[in-house]
């Protein structure tokens, strides 16, 4: 499953992430790595794009990008 | 010299210490080849600080980063002042184990300390000192705190190069992070205080499913207000009234003696030209403070998260919304805020659609031809123009997004900082080097320009005319008038008004007064028939914007971005009328 499949306010650990290779590196770089806790945040109003929550700070990012950040089950 | 090289992750404080340290003493630039400003501030006159972009990494390849990177290398660093946010640390501790590998000296100002003890967080600074083999200084950069010992260690000199590079060598993002890690597990003790923050209260209402669109409306219909009627516009009223009742006849008296000419040229031209830019300088200021306070606050970064999901089908992120809002009062300040977008393509490309949206300057032609051709539509004629411009950017920014921009797609992740009170120096000092900015143009391109202008239409080649109708100006309205032919207004009237059109949108109007001499709405009506009369309205509403406009371009985008645009905007306006003149002619 992916960040996209948590309910609000619910968290997860990271397992992968696939996709473009600059938002991986980007992602990388942020701290977004396996092993990292998640937490979805929010929504926006109109359903995309969503906050995430790791490492401490809130992070927007696309559903289309965060489908790629796998989590374990 | 000391070079001291400043970088840090954004929203971070990187701003607030960078001022704080060089106070006035500052230059702001650009970096060669890109849209990345470079500003350079003096501690004393021999300790150099340069701020540097804030990004979060090294190695992902944004122009931001490469302009960082090759300036470490490059540009003879004696010290790397790395500024982090206390209570962030270990994604903040990412840039500085990249910075690590410089083999510079390192000062790490650890930031919002207030916050993180509040939050927590209790930081060993020695430990942290000795793992990372660099000088820690707590500070509270947004309460003038610790910012006396940076200055003093800066001051102080002797710094050492700790030569440990290798360390930070790390094959993946994951090593260094379980670095990191490990380090703060020794400097670092968090209790968990489970406290629902500031940031997360006001949030729930801010991004509330429901409400999130009815607040940024009230919010950005205060910001017009107080910019167009509640201070901006009385303001720049009265500097008006000054100008032509108190300014302009005492200037003709003081140079009654003189030749006409003369005369003329420095108060029609120079006086008018140059003034009639400056009283816009309130309502430019009122915005740009607005601006300024809801982007320190934190609120633009919540807009463009709110925004992005309309934005992204004309190739642009939310952040990109801004901009396109504030084009709406007036063209100049939107391009000056399409600099704050991430990458350069969006600013770009923002640059290239926000003048379709309908500048202030541009409703008093709309409300007269409105009131002569359409009398009982008025609102629903003026409403399609602004709803007209719309549409086109939004086409033709599916239109750039497919060709012309199309290699670079850059993925969308926008950190949502905690919200801050903007800090009221901040405030006056972003806001007064925008009006510095504003005036130095005026007195320079825009000077220019008027000089021309004012020659064009008072000259011919027997010397000077009384008539505009008789001056060089007419003359090149004559030539190109053919060129309206198609779209309905081929007189060298509407040709001429167009041209001054140039100088600023609000000169259309005042040219059509001067040359067709009389009562608009008798006159008008010989020269237009209605669907004529909204073909020219739709021109205006699309071509090259004002000098002002093109003047700010080529600032901030350089010489060709400004030439593509003014000429596409030129081909679009063409386009464009002539469908509505054409279709409509079919119909009617």
């Amino acid at each position: 499953m992916s960040i996209c499949n948590l309910k609000l306010g619910e968290k997860g650990i990271i397992s992968s992430i696939n996709g473009d290779s600059k938002l991986i590196k980007r992602l990388f770089a942020l701290g977004c790595i396996e092993g990292t806790e998640v937490e979805l945040r929010r929504r926006a109003p109109l359903g995309d794009p969503i906050i995430i929550n790791f490492r401490g700070f809130d992070l927007a990012i696309r559903k289309n990008d965060a489908k790629h950040i796998m989590l374990k089950k | 010299m000391i070079n001291v090289a400043l970088l840090g992750n954004p929203n971070v404080g990187k701003t607030t210490l960078y001022n704080a340290l060089t106070g006035s003493n500052q230059y702001v630039g650009n970096w060669p080849g890109v849209t990345v400003d470079k500003k350079e501030g003096f501690l004393d006159k021999d300790i150099k600080i340069v701020d540097l972009p804030g990004i979060y990494a090294m190695d992902t390849f944004s122009n931001e980063e490469k302009v960082s990177k090759k300036f470490l290398e490059e540009g003879d660093v004696d010290l790397i002042l790395n500024i982090v946010d206390s209570s962030n640390l270990s994604r903040n501790l990412y840039l500085t184990t990249q910075l690590k590998q410089f083999n510079k000296p390192i000062i790490l100002a650890l930031n919002m300390i207030d916050i993180s003890e509040a939050k927590g967080i209790d930081i060993d600074y020695k430990k942290l000192s000795e793992e990372l083999n660099v000088e820690v200084i707590p500070i509270i950069a947004g309460k003038n705190k610790g910012l006396d010992k940076i200055q003093e260690r800066l001051k102080r000199g002797s710094f050492n190069s700790p030569l440990d590079s290798h360390k930070y060598d790390f094959s993946t993002e994951k090593e260094a992070y379980e670095f990191i890690e490990k380090v703060l597990s020794i400097s670092v003790k968090e209790q968990d205080n489970k406290k629902e923050t500031i940031t997360e209260k006001l949030d729930r209402w801010v991004l509330h499913p429901f409400l999130a669109y009815p607040i940024f409306i009230l919010l950005m219909s205060v910001m017009f207000e107080l910019t167009f009627s509640w201070v901006g516009q009385p303001l720049s009223d009265l500097l008006d009234g000054f100008l032509n009742d108190t300014f302009i006849p005492s200037v003709e008296n003081i140079l009654a003696s003189t030749s006409p000419w003369f005369k003329s040229l420095i108060v029609d031209g120079i006086i008018s030209g140059v003034g009639g830019i400056i009283v816009l300088l309130p309502i430019i200021l009122v915005l740009f403070m607005c601006i300024t306070i809801l982007e320190d606050s934190g609120y633009m970064a919540r807009v463009a998260f709110m925004m992005d999901k309309l934005m992204r089908k004309m190739g642009l992120s939310g952040k990109a919304f801004i901009p396109m809002i504030i084009g709406f009062g007036c063209t100049v300040p939107a391009i000056m805020t399409a600099r704050t977008l991430e990458s350069e393509k969006d600013r770009k490309l923002t640059a290239l659609l926000v003048p379709f949206m309908s500048c202030n300057a541009r409703l008093p032609v709309y409300t007269v031809f409105a009131a002569v051709f359409f009398e009982s539509h008025r609102g629903l004629v003026v409403s399609s123009l602004y709803l007209l411009g719309i549409i086109v950017a939004f086409l033709l920014g599916i239109l750039f997004k497919n060709t012309y921009f199309k290699k670079d797609e850059e993925p969308f992740i926008i950190e949502i900082p905690e919200y801050k009170m903007p800090k009221l120096s901040s405030i006056y000092k972003q806001t007064k080097d925008k009006a510095m900015g504003f005036l130095k143009k005026a007195s320079t391109i825009i000077f220019a320009m008027s000089v021309v202008v004012w020659f064009l239409s008072n000259f011919n080649i027997h010397g000077m005319v009384n008539e505009v109708n008789d001056s060089i100006l007419a003359s090149i309205g004559s030539v190109i008038a053919p060129l309206f032919e198609p779209l309905g207004f081929g007189n060298w009237q509407s040709a001429v008004s167009l041209l001054s059109g140039l100088l600023a949108k609000e000169s259309v109007l005042a040219s059509m007064q001067v040359i067709f001499a009389g009562d608009l709405s008798v006159i008008l009506p010989e020269h237009f028939t209605t669907i004529s009369a909204y073909a020219f309205l739709v021109f205006i509403l699309l071509y090259t914007p004002c000098i002002s406009v093109i003047g700010t371009m080529k600032k901030e985008y350089g010489t060709k971005l400004t030439l593509f645009s003014i000429f596409f905007q030129l081909i679009i306006a063409w386009i464009s009328a002539f469908l509505v003149f054409n279709i409509g002619s079919l119909i009617f």
